[in-house]
């Protein structure tokens, strides 16, 4: 079965009551509510290759997780259709929950008074999976997450780490072609954060599953994601591979030179600007919209001025997102308009 | 494998009561209590009168401590367990009841089931050691216990789908604390568990006839002592099918209205 994902103008808006703030507001609210439509979600459209690992990123509130209700069935959208795996998730719930699988950050789907591995049973028969292929996966599962040091723990029992270990292996146990993950290593220490990361590197080359993704950790898409899907404001601002958002939004490098000359007279260059001199040691940076990348603008300084050392800075992918987020807009709730009676 | 399903899914609860020891001590010890202190109580209320309300002596304190041994049948153990319908949307972990293939509603009655079936082993043991020790009275004949026997089944199921209402609630409110203490006072209160019905006045036994309460307990309870005759058991048993098959219509179209509201709440 094809794993992919095809999202088409997909559009999602909430219909809320606004609260007023005191308490003459409050009992305002009360007897003429005023309500307002949130659009979570705007036209938005992407793809997602079976066996590709996609990350979806955006600031808070930005509209990711609406996607993510839509794509496993929990939710309908306002316009718009999606395509998990062939089948439209929203109208063939329960067809769609057998082809996905899904981890929301730290809410477990474990039984809370159960051993890690009773929860295991109820959801192979939950799924119908043949009890030699749920050993077989289980096997495989215990090589990469080490869940039989604790399978015998009930949950309630468990460490943050061992509890989305268990998690990712619950969600994966009937064989889900498609696996959506919100937000997964959210909270947790560096070494069980590594190890996620290659269970699902494995899941992903492997064992061919499409993964889509939504993290704040920009380590994790660095090391996971080739290709990332941008939203702000509940609108796709970009969809491509990692260099072409670094290239388009990475523009904060600096380049250290220092001079053979210590009295040279340092005049910017095309798209590149004079941050700081200190005698013999001048700081490049980009300057303008069309600022030449870090590369071109190494090439620029020596091929200008005589040098004996050089160092370059890069921007961390942090940057780089803060500097997308910033350009797609400010860090806000989805818009909300007034919405007329009856709507 | 539905079958198995069905099973692994039923006997949450009790696997989960069998993991904490110290829960099952405390419902022995809460149960003991009860229904010494619930028997002492009818005995010296009887002590200087005869039949009231058309009840015995024995026939008082058989409903009472019946009484108190169903209302371990069903008892919220899925609270523990963090399995409420109210944690789940509390804790925004509701979202993978429909992920599942396993509609969210028959899950949830899949759960009930294996907990009234761990409860009624709790009663069926109380109720074996109360006979033995002479606390409760035996039914009268054969046909009464097959009628009580099927009496107390449909009133499970109303007393089940009057408290998946409940549970429905927390898809609008998220929380049903309030409306929660409201409803078990007025089960308890209306079902007979506190005092049989027939001691109330008239009007409230006729009210009372109008509401699901008190085809709960008091029908099968009272058919069990005799204070409904066999004769009027098939009316009675027809009551209680009819509040079933009004209230799983209800709860059926209120699940189809709360898988509208999951997303927004807690999701």
């Amino acid at each position: 079965m094809s794993g992919s994902i095809e999202v088409r103008g997909l559009s999602r808006t909430f219909h809320t009551t606004v609260r007023r703030p005191g308490f003459l507001g409050a009992v305002r609210s009360l007897v003429n509510p005023e309500r307002v439509a949130k659009h979570a979600v705007r036209d938005i459209s992407f793809d997602v290759a079976a066996g590709e690992l996609l990350a979806l990123l955006g600031p808070n509130g930005a509209g990711k997780s609406t996607t993510i209700k839509v794509l496993t069935g929990i939710l309908t959208p306002t316009s718009g259709e999606a395509r998990v795996a062939g089948v439209v998730p929203y109208e063939e719930r329960e067809r769609n929950a057998r082809n996905i699988g899904a981890v929301f950050g730290q809410r477990t789907q474990l039984w809370w008074d159960l051993p890690v591995r009773e929860s295991f049973a109820i959801l192979r028969d939950i799924y119908e999976v043949p009890k030699a292929e749920h050993a077989a996966r289980l096997k495989e599962f215990d090589e990469l997450l080490d869940l039989s040091s604790f399978w015998d723990t009930r949950v309630r029992h468990l460490s943050l780490g061992q509890r989305v270990r268990s998690d990712l292996a619950a969600a994966l146990l009937h064989d889900p072609p498609v696996v959506f993950l919100d937000e997964p290593t959210i909270g947790m220490d560096v070494v069980v954060k590594e190890q996620v990361r290659e269970f699902l590197r494995y899941q992903v080359s492997e064992r061919g599953r499409t993964v889509l993704l939504t993290t704040h950790d920009m380590t994790e898409v660095e090391r996971l994601a080739e290709r990332v899907v941008l939203i702000n404001h509940g609108r796709l601002v970009l969809d491509g591979p990692l260099d072409e958002i670094r290239r388009k939004f990475g523009s904060t490098w600096q380049v250290r030179a220092t001079l053979a000359d210590a009295h040279a007279d340092v005049v910017p260059l095309p798209g590149i600007a004079v941050l700081r001199q200190d005698g013999p040691q001048v700081v490049f940076g980009p300057d303008g919209p069309d600022a030449p990348t870090v590369h071109q603008a190494l090439k620029a300084v020596i091929e200008r001025y005589e040098v004996t050392g050089i160092a370059i800075d890069e921007a961390e992918l942090e940057d780089v997102m803060r500097a997308a987020y910033a350009q797609a807009g400010p860090v806000a709730e989805p818009v909300a308009e007034p919405v007329a009676e009856g709507a | 494998m539905a079958l198995l399903h069905a099973w692994r899914t039923a006997r949450v609860t009790p696997l989960g009561e069998l993991h904490t020891p110290p829960r099952m001590t405390a419902v022995l010890l809460r149960l003991t209590v009860q229904v010494v202190l619930v028997a002492s109580l009818w005995h010296g209320l009887y002590s200087h009168t005869g039949t009231t309300a058309g009840l015995s002596e024995d026939q008082a304190v058989t409903y009472a401590v019946l009484a108190v041994l169903a209302s371990r049948l069903r008892e919220l153990d899925q609270y523990a367990g963090r399995d409420t319908v109210l944690q789940h949307m509390h804790f925004g972990t509701i979202v993978y009841w429909y992920l599942r293939p396993l509609p969210p509603q028959r899950y949830h009655a899949l759960r009930a089931v294996g907990e009234q079936l761990y409860g009624f082993a709790w009663a069926l043991g109380g109720y074996a050691v109360c006979l033995a020790a002479g606390v409760v009275e035996p039914p009268r004949s054969a046909a009464v216990a097959g009628v009580f026997a099927l009496s107390l089944v449909l009133g499970q199921l109303v007393l089940y789908f009057v408290m998946l209402v409940l549970d429905q609630l927390c898809f609008w409110t998220v929380r049903n604390t309030a409306a929660a203490l409201i409803l078990i006072f007025a089960q308890n209160l209306l079902s007979g568990v506190y005092a049989p019905l027939w001691f109330f006045p008239d009007w409230f036994i006729t009210m009372s006839g109008f509401l699901p309460f008190q085809a709960t307990l008091s029908v099968p309870l009272s058919l069990y002592i005799g204070r409904i005759p066999l004769s009027d058991a098939p009316a009675q048993l027809a009551i209680q099918a009819v509040w079933v098959v009004l209230l799983f219509l209800f709860t059926r179209f209120l699940w189809r209205q709360a898988a509208r509201r999951v997303i927004s709440q807690g999701g």
